[in-house]
């Protein structure tokens, strides 16, 4: 009998994978660059959410769910408030990772719209096959 | 009586296969301007599924950014070239 917990797991990562092959699809296939731009966004937010699940952590019981890596009033926390706290919380390293690459995802974004608009500029079109005809 | 780890993860299940579907519509359909609207419904779910999986600052981080200026660059980029995906 799969432990219910472990079932719901499984079935995130495999709707991540799924999403993962669907952008990773309109990145090769799709012929317009601003569908390549809205696959891109797709893929890197899929990556950063196996980042995240690579840190979250099962409840000790359910009436001690696992907690997000934030300590409140830590000006005078016990030393068991501390100790319950490294025993519940969530790891926060890859989610302080994830939060640096959402925002140089928005650069690399940025970096690619314009890139896209000065190739309309110059070719007239964002159709790849297109604008492999005119550069021959 | 059931588990509400299970409860709170098959909402997350759920968020996560309603995204596939979001997904999907985003990399199929020919209309750009419907595409950029279901990747911002995929954005929210997974907005959600930060959420559930303990990670409140990157959904205040996130929401802002993936919700509001991904679309409006992309709706913007839009504007400025071609409405259409040809076949």
């Amino acid at each position: 009998m799969i432990d219910p917990v472990t079932y719901m797991l499984t079935l995130i990562i495999l709707c991540m994978v799924v999403n993962l092959g669907i952008a990773l699809y309109g990145i090769f296939f799709r012929p317009s660059l601003v569908k390549k731009i809205i696959a891109v966004t797709i893929l890197g937010d899929t990556a950063n959410t196996f980042a995240i699940m690579l840190g979250y952590r099962r409840w000790l019981s359910p009436e001690k769910p696992s907690i997000p890596p934030v300590l409140l009033n830590y000006a005078n926390a016990t030393k068991e408030a501390l100790a319950e706290f490294s025993a519940r919380a969530v790891d926060p390293l890859p989610q302080a990772l994830v939060l640096t690459a959402i925002v140089i995802g928005l650069a690399v974004t940025l970096f690619l719209v314009f890139l896209t608009l000065q190739i309309h500029r110059l070719y007239g079109t964002t159709d790849v096959r297109e604008i492999r005809k005119l550069r021959g | 009586m059931i588990d509400p780890q299970v409860l709170v993860l098959g909402i997350g299940a759920l968020a996560a296969l309603a995204s596939v579907v979001a997904v999907y519509f985003a990399v199929i359909e020919r209309n750009l301007v419907r595409a950029v609207v279901f990747s911002a419904i995929q954005s929210t779910l997974y907005a959600l599924l930060y959420y559930i999986l303990m990670a409140p600052d990157i959904v205040l981080v996130y929401v802002p950014v993936a919700v509001g200026l991904y679309p409006a660059v992309i709706l913007f980029l839009i504007s400025k070239t071609e409405r259409e995906e040809k076949p």
